[in-house]
């Protein structure tokens, strides 16, 4: 069995999806342990991943690479895992966002990538996503972290607006919220009452810990 | 001749342009806007109204191109410093958007008021080659809805020249609109004079803002000049190859190009590039990349060989704070552009990715621009400049300096002087207290600071431009 977790360890770290699939199947023809697969496999992968990342030896595109492998297994093992529920590690949750108004959403799909790398299971609802619909998703998917991005100096009030209706939703204290982007600081995470600011990635995943911990 | 530097050979020039028209063709560009969507079809082209996606076929690229203007004039609201494109030197604009200043008086980093726009006017105002004023700066101390005009109404109080600002709504267009028609006197001036102009950049990879593009589209309807400035990143909103970036960056700007041709004829367009490379561990874009300079470059080429004008970004750096990083980067974003030809580079003034202004940077940079034009004029091989009588005269031994000929080449452009670099010898250098270009472009940014406003507005046009601003305050959301 080592050797087929080390397998899945690797699809994850190599970033090959297919492999990565074709693996997450033969856990489910032959009624194999869809727990330890995850856990004695995909997620070593990922989590080297993350490391070779902070070593500067892994870019970008190599942790995108590994990210979609992992999310590939999960959704493959999805309901497997489901049936577990209990004796599972439950992951924590992240909602991410390009505010509306704003298009740009290759920061925040960073971020996302490096926290999924990191273990959190993140819900990327895109760019210029309407305020409504951030409430929304906080509602239903009860996340323990809510991710804002602005790149535009006139779109980065709407997250101070959407801090403002998470208040008059009654659900503010229900949930993290982090702010970044281009000309987001922190002066301007501590004016809106943001819980955390973050001007890249691997520190947005330390903040998430440490907001979550 | 004139020194010149090429990234891409014509050949190059070629197939990147096909390149392009093949994208345009067999990807397409996504415009989420009707009206352009709507003149898109009538114009030939196959829409794909659900993803809002439009292949352009390669004649409906060339039309457009063909009716494009070749010359045009940025004019300024003092007429003295119009900029006509194309021009025989490169001048310098500012560049948009930043969020930050390091405060002349402290020399601290802080974020962006509104002040710090009509400051950075005032010393914009006394840049030699400074011809485009983009306000640099998004300020924090307004709110975001009215921002834009009170950047744009504030850069024209505080300078006489060519103001450039995007319009990123619909209702913005009828104040600029106004305040260029305060300055000017009536909208037939307003099409005619052209002191106002947009920026438009695409949204890589081969998108279009709706907002963006509407409120622009309106904008062409007053004959307001254009910059299109596509901005893919190599590797993340852009093909990871220069070539290919360049080829996607060269697309947006013909997708841009036949939309604002079919929606006004002959409207006055500038050809541009902010495109570049990121840093693959953090994501960030990377301005002073010396693969970021080669795309610029190449992407000058391509708007000459359409034979748009040219102002493409440059004189740029990734340096979080002023000295030998910054200056590197800025000499090498910016020299290759002025030895290809472009009419202007916009960048002056910023550090930090663009989002830092240095009052002392954006005078130091103008003096990086008058080097780089010196460089760029070469050497002139001609019978004028054939001294050969003179070295027979003097003779083996002797000296040049009292020739006729040498007293009037010091004062000739054959010799370009610095005013910020020393020159002084040691000693001298001492006694003037050790001076840097820092300490010399400081000094100079007090001088202008605590001055005299130079060519304000009239009273009475500034009293209606305030309005303006007040107006938009109350009524832009």
């Amino acid at each position: 069995m080592a050797d087929l977790y080390d397998e899945m360890r690797n699809s994850v770290l190599e970033g090959d999806e297919e492999l990565a699939i074709e693996l997450a199947e033969k856990v489910l023809t032959e009624k194999g342990n869809a727990m330890m697969a995850m856990n004695e496999g995909f997620l070593n992968g990922i989590q080297e991943a993350g490391r070779l990342f902070e070593d500067g030896e892994y870019f970008l595109p190599d942790l995108i690479f590994a990210a979609d492998a992992l999310k590939s297994a999960l959704r493959v093992l999805d309901s497997e895992l489901k049936k577990n529920e209990g004796e599972s590690v439950k992951s924590k949750k992240i909602v991410l966002a390009t505010v509306q108004g704003d298009i740009h959403d290759i920061g925040k799909t960073i971020v996302g990538t490096m926290m999924t790398a990191n273990g959190y299971e993140v819900h990327d609802l895109g760019a210029d996503v309407k305020n409504e619909e951030i409430i929304r998703a906080v509602k239903e998917i009860k996340p323990e972290i809510v991710g804002l991005s602005a790149l535009l100096t006139t779109t980065m009030e709407e997250q101070k607006n959407i801090i403002t209706m998470l208040e008059e939703e009654g659900i503010r204290n229900t949930v993290k919220v982090i702010v970044g982007g281009a000309p987001v600081n922190q002066n301007w995470a501590d004016k809106i009452k943001a819980d955390g600011y973050s001007d890249n990635a691997i520190s947005a995943v330390k903040l998430a810990d440490e907001l979550t911990a | 001749m004139k020194m010149n530097a090429y990234a891409l050979s014509d050949e190059e020039i070629r197939i990147i342009h096909n390149d392009s028209l093949q994208i345009l063709e067999e990807v397409g560009v996504r415009i989420p806007v009707e009206k352009a969507l709507e003149l898109l079809e009538a114009g030939g082209a196959k829409i794909d109204w659900e993803k809002k996606n439009v292949s352009i076929p390669r004649e409906m690229v060339a039309k457009a191109l063909d009716i494009t203007p070749k010359e045009f004039t940025l004019g300024a609201r003092n007429p003295e410093f119009d900029f006509a494109m194309p021009s025989s030197y490169t001048a310098f604009t500012l560049d948009g958007a930043g969020a930050n200043v390091i405060d002349y008086r402290t020399g601290k980093r802080r974020e962006a008021v509104l002040q710090d726009v009509a400051d950075a006017a005032r010393v914009f105002e006394e840049v030699e080659l400074g011809k485009v004023l983009w306000s640099p700066v998004v300020p924090y101390d307004v709110p975001g809805g009215p921002c834009g005009i009170l950047n744009t109404a504030t850069s024209f109080m505080n300078s006489s020249k060519h103001v450039q600002d995007e319009v990123k709504t619909l209702d913005e267009v009828q104040y600029v609109i106004e305040i260029a028609k305060a300055i000017l006197g009536s909208e037939e001036e307003v099409i005619k004079r052209k002191i106002y102009s947009a920026t438009y950049c695409t949204v890589a990879p081969l998108c279009h803002d709706e907002e963006m593009l509407e409120a622009t589209m309106e904008l062409t309807k007053y004959k307001a000049p254009v910059l299109i400035l596509p901005m893919p990143a190599c590797g993340s909103t852009g093909p990871a190859s220069l070539y290919s970036n360049i080829a996607v960056a060269n697309a947006e700007a013909l997708s841009a190009i036949t939309v604002f041709q079919l929606m006004t004829p002959g409207t006055p367009l500038i050809f541009g590039a902010a495109l570049g490379i990121i840093n693959m561990r953090n994501g960030i874009f990377l301005e002073g990349a010396m693969e970021t300079a080669l795309q610029l470059s190449a992407m000058g080429q391509m708007g000459k060989y359409y034979g748009m004008p040219t102002i493409i970004a440059g004189c740029l750096t990734d340096a979080k704070e002023l000295g030998m990083q910054a200056d590197i980067e800025k000499v090498m974003t910016c020299l290759p552009l002025v030895l290809g030809g472009v009419d202007a580079v916009n960048g002056a003034g910023l550090i930090e990715s663009s989002m830092t202004m240095s009052f002392e940077q954006m005078l130091i940079d103008g003096e990086i621009g008058l080097m780089c034009n010196r460089m760029s004029a070469g050497i002139e091989v001609s019978d004028e400049k054939n001294f050969f009588m003179d070295i027979k005269e003097v003779g083996p031994g002797g000296h040049f300096l009292k020739r006729k000929n040498t007293r009037t080449a010091v004062r000739s452009s054959e010799f370009f002087t610095p005013e910020l670099a020393n020159r002084s010898t040691y000693s001298e250098w001492l006694k003037l207290g050790s001076p840097s270009m820092f300490s010399e472009a400081h000094k100079k940014v007090e001088k202008i600071l605590s001055g005299e406003l130079k060519n304000p507005l009239s009273p009475s046009t500034e009293k209606v431009i305030k309005e303006i601003m007040e107006e938009a305050k109350a009524k832009l959301r």
